[in-house]
């Protein structure tokens, strides 16, 4: 159900990330643990003036996108961001619902998101997906009505 | 420092309305409503509530000879081309105020003024010339002075409600843009610990305790069943047409006959109005048709009886089994009775200005269908089956636009009544951990 590709907002400075799930196929059972790393390769000449970290899902098809989030921290102080090149972390216990879900006009999807404040008032965000369950794709039967 | 963009990429190809100026313009409606709350409330404040209040508090008492009355005509022209005339009564009064002998118009509430010329000289009526009445003159301005005192509540409540109510709506609608200026959607979302008394009209259904997302059930657990444990509310989306219906012919039938009272009245009196018969034909054929439709509504939604349906235990959860009573009232033959579940999807979305909800029931099992069931007065034909949730199931959803939703359905068709559905919702919980891993899907779950 993962998506497979991350998004990264387009930069015209070209700020880089890496980020690695601690499970490679990026399949989480509610409640487990959950933890990212990453590191920003190419920062760009501006500072950073704080980064966000967050869990959250987030609805995707025909209806308007609802989001929640399941984790959040906002790092703002010098110490932090003195860090963020040698590489950052930050870990959550996942929640029971919502589970992800590919249905036909509703999906449900998770992600890490990486939201970095540059002091020049630009944002930019790297968000990577992964699957919280294992529920299989919705089918549509031969007796279902639209 | 720059501007932010008007356009933000959302994801894939899709644009979306930048979220700072979005925030940019809410605070700007918002501060509007907040300034016109202000503005009105202060008008209404310095121009109403104040005047009065020192009528009934600053005003000093005095002794007055009523001198002679009159009437004060006040003709205002709104709108243009459109005059009105009100008239106020007013007493010529000689009183003691300041150290010396004054006389002046008595000044009277704008709300004492009426448009009938002959209910005002009666009026006048109460104020003898030659008599003598109690009076209030303004200790700052001792030739204003009023012979009545008092409070217009009704004033009082216009001066609260209405600026009230602007401040209310445009002070929460600015705080929540304050809120979210230069913050980012995750922020925002995480900050929501107050969120709903800052939006009002947000729908996001009310989550299960400790299953975020998850839809509570608790107005579904509150009804007990007869045999079974709980019996389930039904979803009658055909009830409030039936209203709407219902509201619409009374209404529209109500202004006709109020159109066809003066048409009638007119021809009592000598003088037809061709234009206004013409304009009722219209009138008296749509509120028929207004009228049938509901009535032939009615007739269906109680034609066939009652329907209920009884659950051995809820919320439900993948893989486990249930038993469900379908019990239906009414009279005559059922050609066909099916009972089935349904998982259904539902979005919400925005189309121009208009707000659209679009459902697709991607799920449906059929638990049991009975044939020719003839239904007696007095009796409900019962039944009892089985269900098993799906080990893989997705569980119920709900937020704000979406939602998937688990639904126990019965269809009939009546030997002589056109089908009928209807709806019973449940919440499926997510199933264990272990039981999501081990089983491939829906498609592949057991009955």
């Amino acid at each position: 159900m993962s998506q497979g590709q991350d998004l990264q907002r387009q930069d015209p400075q070209r700020t880089d990330l890496e980020l690695q799930f601690d499970r490679s196929d990026r399949r989480y059972e509610p409640g487990a643990g959950l933890t990212v790393r990453y590191r920003i390769l190419a920062p760009g000449e501006e500072q950073i003036r704080a980064i966000e970290h967050s869990i959250a899902w987030y609805t995707e098809g025909k209806g308007e996108e609802d989001l929640g989030v399941h984790f959040f921290e906002r790092l703002a102080d010098r110490k932090s961001l003195a860090a963020v090149r040698s590489g950052l972390s930050f870990s959550a216990q996942l929640p029971p619902s919502p589970l992800s879900y590919e249905g036909l006009i509703v999906k449900i999807r998770w992600c890490a998101r990486v939201r970095i404040f540059f002091s020049g008032g630009r944002d930019f965000v790297s968000e990577h997906v992964f699957d919280l369950g294992a529920i299989p794709p919705a089918w549509q039967p031969q007796e279902a009505a639209s | 420092m720059r501007l932010p963009r008007i356009f933000g990429k959302k994801r894939g190809h899709r644009r979306t309305g930048s979220q700072a100026w979005g925030s940019f313009g809410d605070g700007i409606f918002h501060g509007l409503l907040v300034v016109a709350g202000l503005v009105f409330g202060g008008l209404l404040i310095s121009g109403v509530a104040v005047p009065e209040w020192r009528i009934n508090h600053d005003y000093v008492a005095t002794r007055c000879r009523v001198l002679g009355v009159g009437l004060v005509k006040r003709t205002v022209e709104d709108p243009p081309g459109v005059r009105s005339t009100t008239w106020r009564p007013s007493v010529r009064v000689g009183y003691e105020a300041g150290g010396r002998r004054r006389e002046a118009w008595s000044r009277s509430r704008p709300a004492t003024g009426t448009a009938d010329r002959a209910a005002a000289v009666a009026r006048l009526a109460a104020w003898e010339a030659g008599s003598e009445v109690t009076g209030w003159y303004d200790p700052s301005d001792p030739d204003v002075v009023v012979l009545e005192r008092g409070y217009n509540w009704w004033m009082w409540l216009l001066a609260l409600l209405l600026p009230g109510a602007l401040l209310s709506f445009g002070g929460a609608g600015l705080v929540r843009a304050v809120r979210r200026w230069g913050r980012s959607e995750e922020a925002i979302a995480a900050a929501s610990r107050y969120a709903d008394l800052l939006v009002p009209l947000s729908h996001a259904p009310r989550p299960a305790p400790d299953h975020p997302g998850v839809p509570a059930c608790d107005d579904m657990v509150n009804s007990p069943g007869t045999i079974l444990r709980y019996r389930l509310p039904i979803e009658s989306p055909e009830n409030w047409t039936l209203l709407g219906m219902g509201l619409f012919a009374v209404l529209w039938n109500a202004v006709l006959v109020v159109l066809a009272l003066g048409a009638g009245l007119d021809f009592m009196g000598g003088k037809i109005d061709w234009l206004l018969l013409f304009l009722l034909v219209p009138f008296v054929a749509v509120g028929g048709i207004g009228i049938a439709m509901f009535v032939r509504r009615l007739v269906l939604a109680t034609v066939v009886g009652t329907t209920q349906l009884e659950i051995s235990d809820h919320p439900l959860r993948p893989g486990a089994a249930y038993d469900v009573l379908l019990a239906q009232g009414g009279a005559g033959l059922l050609r066909k009775l099916e009972l089935s579940l349904e998982l259904e999807e539902q979005a919400t979305f925005r189309q121009g200005t208009d707000t659209r909800s679009e459902r697709v029931v991607v799920w449906r099992r059929p638990i049991q269908t009975w044939s020719d069931v003839q239904l007696a007065p007095g009796t409900r034909f019962e039944v009892r089956a089985g269900v098993t949730i799906p080990p893989a199931a997705m569980h119920s959803f709900g937020s704000e636009h979406n939602a998937v939703r688990w639904q126990f359905v019965v269809r009939g068709t009546p030997a002589r009544w056109p089908p009928f559905q209807r709806v019973f919702p449940v919440v499926v919980f997510p199933g264990a951990p272990a039981a999501l891993s081990r089983h491939g899907g829906l498609q592949e779950a057991t009955p």
